[in-house]
């Protein structure tokens, strides 16, 4: 049977001939392994690499399959990875023992190798099931909530167009979050931000932070403070304080604009530079600002800058699943590449929806969560 | 993960990684805070090895840094790759590490 997609097995056996016939037979069905002729070795490859399963030994010298089962249900980065105990012999005891250590199943070694590639693909299989089903669950949980960490639509605004795309890494909700929030003195607010970490666990912070940012926000309008570094700077030392997000860090763009006057304030926390296409020059600037991650230190350097956006300017904000992409040799990180590509798209003069057709990252490049937002002004 | 190499004044790590990320990030932050509460000095990481960092990895290596801090201690960056250096000034993470091209510049 072949595998569906490449999984990558780690195999350990101290008989080399064997574990050399082994891992042909999984070549051969589609797998990626990695091999190890002792318990120790195959702990000291997992310090780099994380495979989908472990095939390994009982009978082994220095350390056996049970103990090396036992360290790495020691280990939260490893406990979790699918086990399968290949062993001499139709004992009883150690299948039992085996079984009481989570391992998810045992083979006896002199199965047929096909048998065992059947057994393995059943098992990832089952564990790709049940991953999907717990995620299903969440999401269900959370629209029965009504939550959501980035809204349906852009506000409509009369004098700027916002458009924005978001994609989450694997389908999975992530760390990005965006927000849009009008108050009452003719503000409208947007807001992207980005937790630092993958998945749900990132996720599942999004609406803390987005909690504290909306009450900042709303809080400082009604005292009559309308300055976005200060604003920043408050929820800052909030989220310092909250000893339930100690070490869970954001960055954040937060952008104000007056829907009357157009006039567009931005300050940031610890985000990657806005980009602001000025039309008329043909030209992608960079806009930095001063201001630390949320939640690093209770004084996070916070500035604000006016931004001036002539008719057909636009302005990108983005987080870091836009520049990053997946290569051959590893993940990267470019953030010039990316300006450069957004660059010669804008020399077209394409609509949002064109524009980002072109942006986004080929589905195998993806590595994080990727949003951007455009803002650009309407011809007078 | 990580390798002590040395130890005086500082503690002299190798990181043993080529893409730092979600998948060792956890473990990555509990070894240096165990290391910190260990040795009780600051850690200097030779990055050379490690060629990609994620959003989850930095946050790990704050997190490191913030636990140094708050024991007096420090965490420097040696060797990182220029992808990785240009990351962390774009995020003005340069301002809270103190980053050195090499073991030499650290003093």
């Amino acid at each position: 049977m072949m595998a569906q997609t490449q999984k990558h097995i780690l195999l350990v056996d101290d008989n080399p001939l064997y574990l050399k016939m082994l891992n042909q037979a999984f070549d051969k069905a589609g797998f990626t392994c990695q091999t190890a002729l002792s318990a120790q070795e195959g702990i000291d490859k997992l310090a780099t690499y994380t495979p989908d399963a472990i095939l390994s030994d009982y009978e082994m010298p220095d350390m056996n399959g049970v103990e090396f089962r036992q360290y790495l249900m020691q280990q939260p980065a490893h406990r979790d990875i699918p086990f399968i105990f290949l062993t001499g012999n139709n004992d009883t005891n150690l299948m039992s023992t085996g079984l009481d250590l989570q391992a998810v199943d045992y083979v006896i070694k002199d199965t047929p190798f096909k048998v065992i590639i059947a057994k393995l693909n059943n098992l990832l299989h089952t564990v790709q099931k049940q991953r999907e089903l717990s995620e299903m669950e969440i999401k269900r949980a959370a629209a029965a909530l009504n939550i959501k960490a980035v809204p349906d639509k852009a506000p409509q605004l009369t004098n700027i167009g916002i458009h924005f795309w978001h994609k989450s890494y694997q389908d999975i909700p992530g760390g990005d979050f965006i927000d849009f929030i009008e108050t009452d003195n003719n503000y409208t607010f947007i807001l992207l931000g980005d937790i630092m970490g993958k998945r749900w666990n990132a996720w599942f912070f999004t609406f803390t932070f987005l909690s504290y940012i909306r009450a900042a926000i709303r809080f400082s309008i009604l005292s009559g403070e309308h300055s976005i570094a200060v604003i920043l700077q408050k929820v800052n030392l909030i989220i310092c304080q909250d000893d339930m997000l100690r070490d869970v860090l954001s960055s954040l763009s937060l952008v104000r604009i007056n829907r009357q006057t157009g006039q567009l304030f931005y300050s940031g926390a610890g985000d990657i530079p806005l980009l602001h296409y000025n039309y008329a020059a043909a030209q992608l600037n960079q806009v930095s600002s001063s201001g630390l991650l949320l939640g690093l230190f209770a004084d996070g350097s916070y500035d604000e800058q006016e931004i001036t956006l002539a008719p057909h300017d636009r302005l990108f904000i983005f987080t870091d699943g836009m520049t990053d992409f997946a290569t051959e040799k590893g993940s990267k990180s470019d953030y010039n590449r990316f300006a450069l590509h957004l660059q010669q798209q804008l020399t077209h003069n394409p609509d949002f929806e064109t524009l980002k057709q072109n942006l986004i990252p080929q589905p195998d490049a993806l590595v994080d969560d990727c949003s951007i937002i455009q803002i650009h002004k309407y011809p007078q | 993960m990580i390798s002590i190499i040395n130890e005086d004044k500082y503690l002299w790590a190798d990181v043993n990684l080529t893409e730092a990320n979600l998948s060792n990030a956890n473990e990555f932050k509990a070894l240096l805070i165990d290391l910190l509460n260990q040795k009780q000095k600051s850690i200097v990481l030779n990055m050379t090895q490690v060629t990609y960092i994620d959003s989850s990895f930095l946050g790990a290596l704050v997190a490191g840094l913030k636990h140094a801090i708050s024991m007096q201690f420090d965490i420097i960056l040696v060797g990182l790759q220029p992808d990785i250096h240009d990351l962390i000034k774009l995020i003005r993470l340069d301002k809270v590490f103190k980053i050195y091209n090499d073991n030499s510049q650290v003093q």
